[in-house]
C-alpha cells in the first residue's frame, strides 16, 4: 500500500523539454532527453548541424540492476498521509519529472553536449552575414 | 533478517524550488524503484576558436 499525499497549494512558472508534472498515482513515468546545445558568438545556423551523432547520445549508460533483497523488509505506514503546505517551482526542464502522489516506476534519462564556438582573433567577422 | 520501516507523521511547510532538470526527479509519495541518469558532455574540444564552420564530429569522435 502506497501512502496519499495531500498539497494544499502548488504553482509552477515552466514546464519544459520532455519533462513530467503528475499530479495523482501513476505505475511508470519515463522520460528521454538529447539536447545539442550551441553557442555562437555570432547569430550563425547552418541547418542539418544535429543530425549527426556524438558518442554522448549513443553511448550506453550503465543501469544498476539492485540485488535480490537480502533483507525481510515490511513497512507499516502508522500515518497514511504526507501532507506539505505549499510548492513552488520556478522551472522544470529536460527530463525532470515533478509529482505529487505514488509511483510503482521512475525512470529518467537527459544526455546534453555543449559546445562553444567564439570567433579567432584573426576571424573578428562571420563568414555569413550576421543578419542574413 | 528482518527488518521493519514505519513511517509516522510527514508534515511538511513550505517547499520553494527554483529548477528541477536534467533527468531530476521531486517526489512527494512513495515509489518502489528509482533510475535516473544524466550525460553531461563539455570536452576541451566543446570549445572552438576559430571560422564558423558546421559542427563535425572529431575525428575518432563517432561512437
Amino acid at each position: 500500500m502506497k501512502r496519499t499525499s495531500v498539497v494544499q497549494t502548488f504553482h509552477a512558472e515552466t514546464l519544459i523539454i520532455s519533462s513530467v508534472l503528475q499530479i495523482g498515482d501513476s505505475e511508470r513515468i519515463s522520460t528521454r532527453t538529447r539536447a545539442l546545445a550551441v553557442q555562437r558568438q555570432y547569430e550563425l545556423f547552418f541547418g542539418p548541424e544535429g543530425e549527426q551523432i556524438f558518442p554522448v547520445f549513443a553511448k550506453p549508460i550503465p543501469r544498476w540492476t539492485s540485488p535480490p533483497p537480502t533483507a525481510a523488509r515490511q513497512t507499516l505506514h502508522e500515518s497514511p498521509v504526507i501532507s506539505v503546505q505549499s510548492v513552488r517551482v520556478l522551472a522544470i526542464s529536460s527530463s525532470a519529472i515533478v509529482h505529487i502522489g505514488s509511483t510503482s516506476t521512475a525512470e529518467a534519462e537527459a544526455r546534453m553536449k555543449h559546445i562553444r564556438q567564439l570567433a579567432g582573433s584573426e576571424s573578428s567577422a562571420p563568414t555569413r552575414g550576421r543578419d542574413s | 533478517m528482518n527488518y521493519t520501516v514505519i513511517n509516522r507523521d510527514v508534515h511538511v511547510g513550505d517547499i520553494r524550488l527554483t529548477a528541477v532538470a536534467s533527468a531530476s526527479l521531486f517526489l512527494i509519495g512513495d515509489a518502489d524503484v528509482i533510475n535516473l541518469s544524466s550525460a553531461f558532455d563539455t570536452p576541451p574540444e566543446s570549445l572552438i576558436i576559430g571560422p564558423f564552420v558546421p559542427l563535425v564530429p572529431a575525428r575518432g569522435d563517432t561512437p
